[in-house]
């Protein structure tokens, strides 16, 4: 029994190494602003109780996943690898001086089987939080389990 | 954690079966490889003092087909075959060493300057070692029995990387037929060093000072006592051990948020600051064997706490509010083991059978939720029978049944979130009961003729899923992502075929061991599309999976001093089923080469030098969220001396790493998700005083 089982595992070892020519996703999703006027970008500025316009173009080469939008505060001044522009700091308004930060953070699905999808959105900015800097952040999957990311330095009055 | 983990195996007390090198020929090699049909290495005390390249696993690196996986702060697990954690066992004295299962990021838990000697099992080892002997198996042995008399050595050794000091003295003694032996390590570390200015951490930008991981300093405490008997039938010990170890979690690339922290990281390279673990390993371990020309019976008992706890700085974060204290997680995990063994020689045959049972109980604490409180109980009981057709020829076979019940507890949050229903104190984990079995069976043959050794092995293996499978639901600090288990997984099983074929000619040795093996059901954590809480959810699934790879090893021995070696591995992965069909798995080891040369020479005590060139391939095959990692080589030094000082001795041995010193990734290693290159030159040393 132990023979049969042995020629079954060599067989099938045999038969799986002969197929393994499946195209697979090695492609990360894009996140861009592509077609579409993209919003925030680097170094804009808003007001508390405002209105915060979101407009990203997501395309993928295989088929898009999901997303997820995140706003924290930049009080500590810390930076993005995604970012490459360095905007003006703050320092009126620095990490000692928290003390309601904002914090947004929502899951976003997009309908199954799109190449591209444009995300809008408009997020309130609450009245009562901490003025100074701030990162807004999009994270973008795609069906495979790849994800990119993209950090938008914007600063709230 | 969890399940499973019986262990049977059956070790003699130690019989100093040992080699020189491991690419040593001759007769000691030789009975070793007849030993048993799975490919296999022994580790002398002398090729662990020789090699000693700062940590057992980087010493033990050098054998082909055996890596160390750095997890971080310098910290390294073993892999066999591309296979680690909870794939492998590590056994102590024939006892499952507990401590793989709570975390990816704490290493072995074992005074490794307490090990006599070790052994490399490759591949299937199931049918005596139960549980996770998938990938192999690492024995490490400290139950040498000491000479009559009093002896002991005292070792100082140290690193540069990491600016690493430490000391280990060992004493022991045999009076008639009692002995006893004690040892203690203390090992204090720095941040770990890599040749870089800055690394990328999901999406964040990290400076770093002085190409220092902030706040990755260390330290370890380990003792250990053993009192025993060993008469001519009968032999008896008990031996208790401790080993604690502090470190600090790289502060930039750990927590909830990833957030600038008030504390100035950089004020001291050598201290703790938060985020921090401590580890303590608590073991108690009794070996009693009796036996005569026929029969040998052996029993292990062993009782093991692991009590590990992780502290960060508080903040609140979603709708937890700030919490109290630093304890962000607490593990408390006592585990009870008893194997018994009989073995019965009756002419040509060797009939081997044992039964082990083992017992969990873990409790979960702090404010941070990754891991369910549980208990497990398992049990396993095994049959083999080795016949030795005639002198040169043996062939094995045995079969195998375990069974584990485990009992995993609902959890809740300790705060509540605001829901449709009002606020709620929402479940991260449900109530589970399961009942797991498992049947495996080995079977295998050992030749040799003349100049060949052929083994080869068949064999099915297993592995039950642990808790952390089965019901996770919480934050991966150390890698960003959300983790949530599976209830309905089934035991991991996998199918082996390994062989060795060996050949040695008067000076020339030549070994080549493929190895194939088939995976029904892998237990995989898939990244989805999904988010959970602003954060890409990894789920566990289970897959079909294939793998197959080959190690050869050469070595020459020329012109009475010298010695030219080569040797390479190979291992190919794909998952055959589900999302992620197509794939490899995570983590596999490119290919890779190393070309060596070593001059030994006897002048007023033993010497040798030795340059090696380490070659690795480039690795294509990746799944997310891996990155592609470019080959690289490094040239690698080690020299050692023996000056014998009337009946004593002084070792010195050198250790020098990477010493051109070369900027690389290592694909395998858990600092190449955040981009953290390898370590540059790196030096270690030991000097050691036996008398």
């Amino acid at each position: 029994m132990k023979k049969t089982i042995s020629i079954a595992v060599v067989l099938t070892a045999l038969l799986a190494c002969g197929s393994d020519d499946e195209t697979k996703d090695m492609t990360y999703p894009v996140i861009s602003g592509e077609g579409v006027t993209e919003n925030p970008v680097d170094c804009q500025t808003y007001r508390r109780g405002d209105v915060l316009p979101v407009c990203f173009a997501f395309t993928d080469d295989t088929e898009l996943g999901n997303y997820n939008i995140e706003v924290h505060s930049n009080h500590d001044h810390h930076s993005h690898s995604t970012s490459a522009t360095e905007c003006e700091e703050d320092h009126d308004h620095e990490h000692a001086d928290a003390v309601n930060p904002w914090v947004f953070n929502q899951d976003y699905a997009i309908p199954a089987g799109l190449r591209a999808y444009t995300a809008t959105h408009e997020i309130a900015i609450p009245s009562d939080i901490d003025p100074g800097d701030y990162h807004f952040m999009v994270r973008l999957t795609d069906r495979a389990g790849w994800q990119s990311l993209k950090a938008v330095a914007i600063r709230i009055e | 954690m969890l399940l499973a983990s019986m262990l049977c195996a059956w070790t003699p007390a130690d019989t100093t079966t040992t080699l020189q090198e491991v690419s040593v020929s001759g007769q000691r090699r030789h009975d070793t490889q007849m030993r048993m049909s799975q490919t296999n290495v022994a580790v002398s005390q002398k090729y662990l003092h020789e090699h000693f390249a700062g940590s057992l696993m980087q010493t033990l690196e050098d054998i082909p087909g055996v890596k160390a996986m750095a997890i971080g702060s310098g910290q390294s697990k073993p892999v066999i075959r591309g296979l680690g954690f909870n794939r492998l066992v590590v056994t102590e004295d024939g006892v499952k060493h507990e401590g793989q299962q709570w975390g990816d990021d704490h290493g072995l838990e074992i005074d490794q300057f307490a090990i006599d000697r070790a052994e490399v099992v490759k591949g299937p080892a199931a049918l005596l070692y139960g549980s996770d002997a998938i990938g192999g198996v690492l024995n490490l042995f400290t139950n040498h029995v000491p000479m009559e008399g009093v002896g002991g050595s005292v070792q100082l050794f140290g690193r540069t990387n990491n600016e690493q000091a430490g000391v280990s003295a060992k004493v022991g003694g045999r009076k008639d037929k009692f002995f006893y032996r004690a040892n203690v390590t203390l090992i204090d570390y720095a941040d770990y060093r890599v040749p870089a200015d800055s690394i990328q951490y999901y999406s964040y930008w990290v400076r770093l000072k002085d190409g220092r991981l902030r706040n990755t300093a260390g330290r370890e405490h380990d003792g250990s006592f053993m009192l025993g008997y060993a008469g001519y039938n009968f032999h008896s010990d008990l031996r208790v051990s401790d080993s604690y170890s502090r470190s600090g979690f790289f502060a930039d690339a750990h927590g909830l948020e990833v957030r600038l922290s008030d504390i100035d990281y950089d004020a001291s390279r050598r201290d703790i600051d938060l985020p921090y673990q401590w580890v303590n390993h608590l073991k108690v371990l009794s070996h009693t064997s009796w036996r005569n020309d026929v029969v040998a019976t052996e029993l292990n008992l062993a009782y093991q706490n692991n009590l590990r706890e992780e502290h960060s700085e508080p903040v609140s974060h979603g709708y937890m509010p700030t919490p109290d204290g630093t304890r962000e997680r607490r593990f408390n995990k006592h585990t009870a083991t008893a194997n018994a063994m009989v073995r019965y020689e009756r002419g040509r045959n060797t009939l081997q059978g044992g039964l082990c049972g083992e017992w969990q109980h873990n409790r979960s604490g702090g404010w941070g939720f990754i891991l369910p409180d549980f208990e497990t109980g398992s049990a396993g009981l095994y049959a083999m029978d080795r016949f030795e057709v005639r002198p040169g020829l043996i062939l094995n076979a045995g079969l195998r049944y375990d069974m584990a019940r485990t009992h995993i507890h609902a959890y809740s949050d300790w705060y509540a979130t605001p829901t449709a229903n009002g606020p709620q104190h929402l479940q991260r984990s449900s109530e589970q009961r399961r009942t797991f079995h498992a049947l495996t069976w080995s079977a295998g043959v050992n030749w040799t003729r003349g100049n060949w050794l052929v083994k080869a092995n068949a064999g099915k293996s297993f592995r039950m899923p642990i808790a952390k499978e089965l019901g996770a639901d919480g934050v991966n600090y150390h890698i960003f992502r959300y983790e949530r288990g599976n209830s309905s997984l089934d035991p991991e099983e996998a199918y082996q075929l390994d062989a060795t074929v060996s050949w040695h000619h008067g000076p020339l040795t030549a070994e080549l061991s493929p190895y194939v093996s088939y995976f029904p059901n892998y237990i995989f954590l898939n990244p989805t599309a999904e988010y959970v809480e602003g954060l890409q959810l990894y789920h566990y699934t289970q897959t079909r999976v294939l793998r197959w790879g080959v190690e050869a090893q050469l070595a020459y021995r020329f012109a009475r001093h010298w010695e030219a070696t080569a040797q390479g591995e190979y291992l190919y992965a794909s998952q055959r089923s589900g999302q992620k069909r197509g794939y490899t798995l995570p983590f596999s080891p490119p290919w890779s080469a190393d070309a060596g040369l070593r001059y030994t020479y006897d002048w007023r005590g033993d010497g040798f030098v030795a340059l090696t060139a380490h070659i690795v391939g480039r690795q294509d095959q990746i799944v997310p969220p891996e990155k592609p990692t470019d080959g690289h080589w490094t040239l690698n030094l080690a020299a050692g001396k023996k000056f014998p000082l009337g009946s004593k001795m002084l070792n010195i041995t050198l250790h020098a790493d990477n010493l051109l010193n070369r900027r690389y990734y290592d694909h395998t290693s858990y600092y190449r998700l955040i981009d953290v290159p390898e370590p540059g030159i790196n030096v270690a040393a030991m000097v050691g005083l036996e008398f």
